[in-house]
């Protein structure tokens, strides 16, 4: 069963992964034929056409939804590879970094924004990326349950003592005003939470002092994977 | 002194757009849509470098690297995907592939790796007609 259930996750990965190859070359369409736009409108530069500056103007913005596009088709490509492997060695810093942008926009329609905190070497663990992912984002959902419209989820992995952690911390308006770690024992997200992280090897605690959350995982003592 | 280009890519418009965009710049551009339809077109004419897309149905990025390599193997080739990953710079650079660049890609950076490219070319072309003097003039011969 949990063979199939890898096959099934793999076989997802890799029609989005080849999907947005698709897209890129979607894009570059789009950027060359946008180009070619702005090229023709310099080559009239000396018989201005009317609303020159306004085309001039789409143009530019054609662009910057293209560099917007790139970005969000590198996101769904990692994540789309992600699943290639059911075990891999990953850098913490560089997995809530990932999770954080592309979770950015379910943060977005409660009008929060997801900021991820890198303490600069990288934290390297051997664990399975998509349930690692999966075990962020409920965390993310259990903040954004409790949190009003506006404010910030910061995520900060560090590597303390015998374990890993994350943690993830509410900064939103009125949060004061709840009592946070009731309120989120009783939210369905963090039964959901605490059985992913300990299918992870790990545990989950509330920080009570700040209204957050702390994911534990196991420290693999693992080197970076070789290139 | 503008180059001679190649540019092979299965995806028509995008060739299309670009290779206006590079003869606007003053290249002298041909195009081709398929690894056998590039190779063909490296038999009759000479470029300075090929902008070779990898994944083409048919013969793909790399097959065709290889072919253009025994037929032309001083040609820069700068090859276009769409995600920039390790193994494939490695294979890539295996073949003999100059460099690689990510789609959609900047027009300025292109013309810049396209120049880097073209300099490259120029001093294996040198070593080779240095090579092949040498021999001529060898007096053990």
């Amino acid at each position: 069963m949990a063979e199939l259930k890898n096959r099934e996750i793999a076989f997802i990965g890799k029609m989005t992964a080849s999907i947005t190859h698709e897209m890129r070359n979607v894009l570059a369409i789009i950027q060359e034929s946008s180009g070619l736009m702005e090229d023709l409108i310099d080559l009239c530069q000396k018989t201005p056409f009317p609303y020159m500056d306004k085309m001039q103007d789409a143009l530019t913005h054609i662009q910057g939804q293209v560099k917007r596009g790139v970005e969000l088709t590198d996101r769904l490509n990692r994540f789309a590879h992600d699943s290639d492997e059911t075990i891999k060695t990953i850098d913490l810093n560089d997995m809530v970094t990932h999770l954080a942008a592309l979770s950015q926009r379910h943060a977005r329609l409660k009008n929060v924004r997801l900021k991820a905190h890198s303490p600069g070497s990288a934290i390297w663990v051997k664990t399975s990326p998509i349930q690692l992912q999966m075990a962020l984002f409920t965390g993310v959902e259990c903040c954004l349950s409790l949190m009003a419209t506006g404010g910030e989820i910061h995520l900060s992995p560090q590597g303390r003592g015998a374990k890993n952690l994350i943690h993830i911390l509410c900064d939103g308006n009125d949060l004061e005003k709840i009592p946070f770690v009731e309120s989120l024992f009783k939210s369905e997200k963090w039964a959901t939470l605490k059985k992913l992280v300990e299918c992870l090897g790990g545990s989950v605690a509330p920080d009570e002092s700040a209204r957050g959350i702390f994911i534990f995982l196991p420290k693999t003592n693992q080197s970076p994977p070789s290139v | 002194m503008k180059y001679k280009l190649l540019i092979v890519d299965d995806e028509e418009k995008m060739v299309k757009y670009l290779s206006k965009r590079l003869v606007i710049r003053g290249y002298n551009v041909r195009t081709a849509f398929s690894g056998q339809e590039a190779l063909a077109a490296i038999k009759k004419n000479q470029f300075d470098v090929i902008l070779l897309d990898i994944m083409m149905p048919g013969m793909d990025g790399i097959e065709t690297l290889k072919e253009i390599k025994t037929i032309a193997p001083t040609t820069a080739v700068i090859l276009l995907t769409g995600h920039a990953s390790a193994k494939l710079d490695a294979e890539g650079r295996k073949w003999g592939a100059f460099d690689y660049i990510l789609k959609p890609f900047d027009l300025n950076g292109l013309i810049e790796k396209i120049h880097l490219a073209h300099q490259h070319r120029c001093r294996e072309h040198d070593s080779v007609a240095v090579y092949r003097e040498v021999n001529a003039a060898d007096p053990f011969d």
